[in-house]
């Protein structure tokens, strides 16, 4: 009886919790952001308000990791098991527009204040959401990001309090600060920094409306001029990357340093500062005009609460939200209103980034935006190097956006390679059948069954790990296609890159130049590594030579460190300022050298760093096969006549030979495929020349719109330079009597 | 056919003296090669005779003393200056070369013009019949073509003077045989100096013109190798010469002074080579068991007369060796062990338990001091 009852009542109360479940369910929202630190802990706070005001109402958001954010709402949303709302920057409206991901916001946009040109919103925010024919407009814009002009209050003082207005007014600081100090700095080669340049003679990177490169014309070249100019007159220092920025001003030798809101955490309380607008251009009156991202709170398609969700995005919006993510979250919202609150009218970061926002340009949101980067970049690098060189520069970029964004090919039929394929596949299970029907050979295969067991894992394993990837890499090429949509095109990947993609075959950046590049650096390596692996081999072989093995440990060293710690240590030491090679050099007079401005001193470094990460092997090995030389047969050579030298050269040589073969072959694949080094020293510098195959096909894959078919038919052109390469090592060093091997 | 050498040298070695570490390997070596003599050094393992040799090549630098080669002093001479050659071992053939190649070596590396290096090569392959070799590696021949090969690269260069390091010791025993005959032609042949280490007494006594037995870093005895057989200049070279060696035995100089007696040994003495030997002398008596012969029928030391007759040894035996040609008898003489050569039919032959009675003539007695291990002959040498 006591039973049934508790029975009965475990019932109830399961019905009851289900129905609650059911009816929360019905009154929740989920929503994706990206958002850490103090963003996030706004954002939070946020989401609590409107929970307290709309009872009944859960939010659950999840912070998802940037790198992947896209890619998993993409992914997500149209299988239905996505957010109802997420907050993204607005460059990828298109993108989501085109996916079909995101709904129009008009529900949320509706539930706005409104002033009488439209919701309470700023003009260039609400411009960011709105579809190019101004038809409708998606998400509800958050907040902006943006450049402003750090000052150094200090520096400004003892400058004599120059004008912060014009950049003229800062570069008159010049003569009243001391030499090591900088009246502006900034992350000159950087696109996304020169912009704001750009844009006050009239230019622009990119073309939002035609979908085109901009960065070309008077504009450009002028921005560059000028820019130039302030180098030349040591306004701005040389070389300044996006890392330096900060010693400089944290070390008070900047007085005003061009840069973001992130910058503000970078500081601490180094430093007394302010925050104002960026200048203007005297010449043009025109102000420096940052790019400018808007923070936007998108509508999913597939909601499960599209209401609830257009309600949230509004709340996000409405001035005590934005007042909260504001002095919370530091973010500079785009609600109008909200900057009534006197504590954020007078605050003296946020406000002045709201006014340089209103200076700023969009950032353009095109796919083919990205694109320009990569050829905006070394244009700008190139051109501040080597002011001569500021127009081919202008159209080497252009040509390197037009590589990278040409037509794709034209899809094919996949049918040629399939009948090829396919008689292949008939051919090999006739074969099969045939040798099947055979009793010997069935016979033998039934014989060697337990030694079929034996290898079992390796095969499983090495086809998982290296012929599987092979055959997809193999597959991939192809295909085309950018940002991963890839349609079948057959060997049009390969024809591009063998013929240079209709341009010449031998100029920067086209297969026959990186080749060329890279087979250069794999000699010069090799010869290095081999020379120096055997020379100290030969050292450390001196029986007579004390504290042998503790220059042995120290020499294997560098073999043992990480490439990649090796490299990036490598990479500081031939920093122009603060690398330890300049500083050596410095110490002997000689004038400090732009290691990575010139494709000579970049490939020398790339170099320096690969041999000491090289020699260790190949003197590993030569200790090796020196010992197994016996000693009778120098002192036969010895006796014969020969001198030390003719010992090397006739005795040792010869007899390391076997040897050492191997090791060069396997040295010549890994050096010839030495991603880290290059990458993580030169990164191609200058513009690219020193990129080897590898880091090329890098680029395709991962920064010119993943391009995964092209960069796959790179990766098999490698392939196939190294077998051919090897063999041919193998050929020439192998006398003919040799040559089948041991039998 | 004789082959000219290019300048058949002498070799004086002076004192040579050389340490390793806390060793003494070479305590004062003083040797005489005269121009085309085949000098063999023998002796056992770690007498100092390899690094000799090496010291004469050059691969070594002694502490002490002077080489002269040719009249020249080379003591601290490079190897590649001395003009000598060398046959290893090891053989040390370079791996990586044919055999022509290994030939031509070193004439190459002295800058002979190809012609001379072809006609050469010709020449040794000629004389060591390695003409089917010559585009073999050294991996691809047999021990003995390997030590061939070897030979003729020391060969091909015509030096002053040639140096065999222990050359058959890793050949199978007929082969060292043959070897050493055809090393005794080619001797012959290039009428060149050669020294020649070993520790086999075989190859030490049928090559030597001249024989330097080593021991312990000192030269023991040196001379024509039949001399040095016959007149051991110490109880060492007694003992390392002949096989079986030879048997020793403490006794005393008879009251008389003609004999050297122990238990079952009366041993003759010639008293010309061992003049003044004082009465009651304890000395150590050596008989090669080749010297002795089986006195049939008689069993004990009796009537002998000094000097008239031979002595006699009588020896319990133990064991019985038979070769077939020959046999060895095994047993006890004064306390140590005495080995005689006996012949016979296999059912002439003595058996275990027997008591062999022996003779032995004066002249192949020999006699040591017990301390020193020095002969008692007179010196004359």
């Amino acid at each position: 009886m006591i039973a049934r009852r508790w029975l009965a009542l475990f019932a109830t109360v399961a019905l009851l919790l289900c129905t609650v479940t059911a009816h929360a369910q019905q009154r929740s929202v989920t929503l994706w952001h990206a958002y850490r630190g103090a963003e996030q802990q706004a954002l939070e706070q946020v989401l609590r308000a409107f929970e307290r005001e709309h009872p009944g109402v859960t939010i659950t958001s999840l912070a998802v990791p940037f790198d992947a954010y896209a890619s998993k709402l993409e992914a997500a949303i149209p299988r239905g098991n996505g957010p109802d709302l997420f907050i993204d920057a607005h460059e990828r409206l298109p993108s989501y527009r085109a996916r079909n991901i995101i709904e129009s916001a008009a529900p949320a946009l509706g539930q706005l204040a409104r002033t009488d040109t439209g919701p309470d919103l700023e003009p260039l925010a609400l411009e960011a959401v709105t579809s190019s024919d101004g038809s409708e407009r998606y998400g509800v814009p958050l907040a902006l990001k943006c450049l402003a002009l750090f000052v150094d209050e200090e520096l400004w003082e003892r400058a004599g309090r120059p004008s912060l207005e014009t950049v003229e007014g800062i570069a008159a600081a010049r003569s009243a600060l001391p030499r090591e100090a900088y009246p502006l700095v900034y992350y000159g080669a950087n696109a996304y920094f020169h912009a704001a340049f750009l844009h006050a003679f009239g230019g622009q990177l990119f073309d939002d409306r035609r979908g085109t490169y901009a960065f070309t014309g008077a504009a450009a070249l002028q921005s560059l001029e000028y820019v130039q100019r302030l180098l030349r007159d040591r306004v701005v220092p040389a070389e300044v990357d996006g890392a330096s920025v900060t010693p400089y001003f944290r070390s008070g030798r900047a007085m005003t340093v061009i840069s973001g809101p992130w910058f503000v955490g970078e500081l601490g309380d180094a430093r007394r500062f302010r925050v104002v607008p960026l200048p203007r251009v005297t010449s043009t009156g025109r102000a420096l005009s940052p790019l400018v991202t808007v923070e936007v709170a998108y509508l999913a398609r597939n909601a499960h609460a599209p209401a609830l969700a257009a309600e949230l995005a509004a709340y996000f919006a409405s001035p005590s939200a934005a007042r909260t993510r504001a002095l919370i979250g530091r973010q500079v919202v785009a609600t109008p209103s909200a900057w009534s609150d006197p504590a954020l009218a007078a605050d003296r970061i946020l406000a002045p980034f709201r006014r340089a926002a209103r200076d700023g340009k969009l950032m353009p949101t095109h796919g083919n935006m990205r694109l320009s980067w990569e050829p905006a970049n070394q244009a700008i690098r190139r051109a501040l190097r080597d002011p001569a060189a500021t127009r081919v520069a202008l159209e080497q970029g252009q040509h390197r956006y037009d590589d990278a964004s040409r037509p794709l090919p034209s899809r094919r039929s996949p049918l040629p390679l399939q009948l090829v394929l396919g008689v292949l596949a008939l051919g090999l299970v006739f074969r099969s059948v045939q040798r099947a029907r055979d009793p010997a050979f069935r016979y033998a295969v039934k014989q060697s069954m337990p030694a079929y067991a034996y290898v079992t894992h390796a095969v499983v394993i090495v086809t998982l790990l290296v012929v599987l990837p092979l055959v997809l890499g193999a597959i991939t090429s192809l295909y085309a296609g950018r940002d991963g949509a890839l349609e079948y095109v057959g060997a049009a990947n390969y024809w591009d890159i063998i013929t240079a993609r209709g341009g010449p075959l031998f100029t920067s950046g086209t297969f026959y130049a990186v080749l060329l590049v890279t087979v250069v650096w794999t000699l010069a390596n090799l010869a290095l590594h081999v020379s120096i692996g055997v020379a100290l081999a030969l050292l450390l072989s001196r029986p007579l030579l004390k504290l042998r093995a503790l220059y042995r440990v120290l020499l294997i060293i560098p073999w043992a460190v990480p490439s990649y710690v090796t490299a990036l240590a490598w990479k500081g030491m031939f920093h122009r300022q603060t690398g330890a090679i300049n500083a050596m050099l410095a110490a002997l007079g000689v004038e400090p050298v732009s290691w990575f401005a010139q494709f000579s001193t970049a490939f020398t470094a790339n170099v320096a760093t690969n041999t000491w990460l090289g020699f260790p092997f190949m003197m590993v090995v030569t200790i090796g096969a020196l010992a197994a030389i016996p000693k009778d047969l120098y002192e036969a050579a010895e006796v014969d006549g020969a001198t030390p030298w003719q010992q090397f050269r006739h005795i040792t040589l010869p007899l390391l030979k076997p040897t050492l073969l191997p090791s060069v072959s396997m040295g010549a694949v890994w050096t010839f495929n030495q991603f880290n080094v290059i990458f993580l020293v030169s990164g191609g510098e200058p513009d690219g020349a020193t990129e080897i195959l590898v880091t090329e096909a890098y680029r395709w894959a991962f920064t010119r719109q993943a391009q995964y078919g092209y960069a796959a038919a790179y990766a098999v052109l490698i392939f196939g330079v190294l077998v051919l390469g090897t063999r041919l090592l193998e050929r020439l060093t192998t006398p003919p009597h040799a040559r089948g091997g041991a039998r | 056919m004789t082959v000219p050498s290019r300048a058949v040298a002498t070799l004086s070695l002076r004192a040579i003296r050389k340490v390793l570490g806390s060793n003494a390997i070479l305590k004062g070596i003083d040797l005489e090669v005269s121009a085309g003599e085949f000098v063999v050094l023998v002796g056992p393992s770690g007498c100092g005779k390899s690094t000799l040799l090496r010291t004469i090549a050059g691969l070594e630098t002694p502490d002490e003393g002077a080489i002269t080669l040719g009249g020249k002093d080379v003591t601290r001479a490079e190897p590649r200056e001395r003009d000598i050659a060398m046959v290893f071992q090891s053989y040390a053939l370079y791996p990586h070369l044919t055999v022509r190649d290994n030939l031509a070596f070193g004439l190459r590396l002295r800058g002979e013009s190809e012609a001379t290096v072809k006609a050469r090569v010709e020449e040794v392959s000629q004389m060591l019949g390695l003409g089917a070799l010559l585009d073999r590696y050294p991996r691809d021949m047999s021990g003995g073509q390997r030590q061939r090969v070897a030979m003729g690269r020391a060969i091909a260069r015509r030096p002053k003077l040639f140096l065999f390091d222990e050359p058959l010791s890793n050949l199978d025993a007929a082969l060292r045989n043959q070897v050493r005959v055809e090393i005794k032609k080619l001797h012959a042949t290039l009428d060149a100096t050669m020294i020649y280490v070993t520790h086999d007494q075989v190859e030490a006594m049928t090559l030597a013109d001249q024989l330097v037995v080593l021991n312990g870093g000192k030269v023991e005895q040196k001379g024509p190798p039949l001399e040095v057989y016959a007149r051991p200049a110490s109880r060492f070279v007694a003992g390392f010469l002949g096989s079986p060696s030879m048997n020793f035995a403490d006794a005393r100089v008879s009251d008389d002074g003609a004999t050297a007696v122990a238990e079952g040994l009366r041993a003759p003495i010639d008293r010309q080579r061992f003049s003044g030997l004082e009465r009651g002398r304890a000395v150590v008596v050596g008989i090669r068991p080749h010297d002795v012969t089986v006195r049939r029928g008689e069993s004990s030391a009796q009537g002998y007369r000094d000097g008239a007759q031979p002595a006699e040894i009588s020896v319990p035996v133990d064991v019985v060796e038979a070769m077939g040609f020959e046999a060895y008898a095994h047993g006890q003489v004064a306390g140590a062990a005495f080995v005689a050569r006996v012949e016979g039919r296999p059912d002439e032959l003595p058996r275990r338990g027997e008591t062999l009675a022996l003779s032995v003539e004066a002249a192949n007695v020999h006699l040591f001091d017990p301390e020193t291990g020095r002969s008692l002959a007179e010196s004359k040498s």
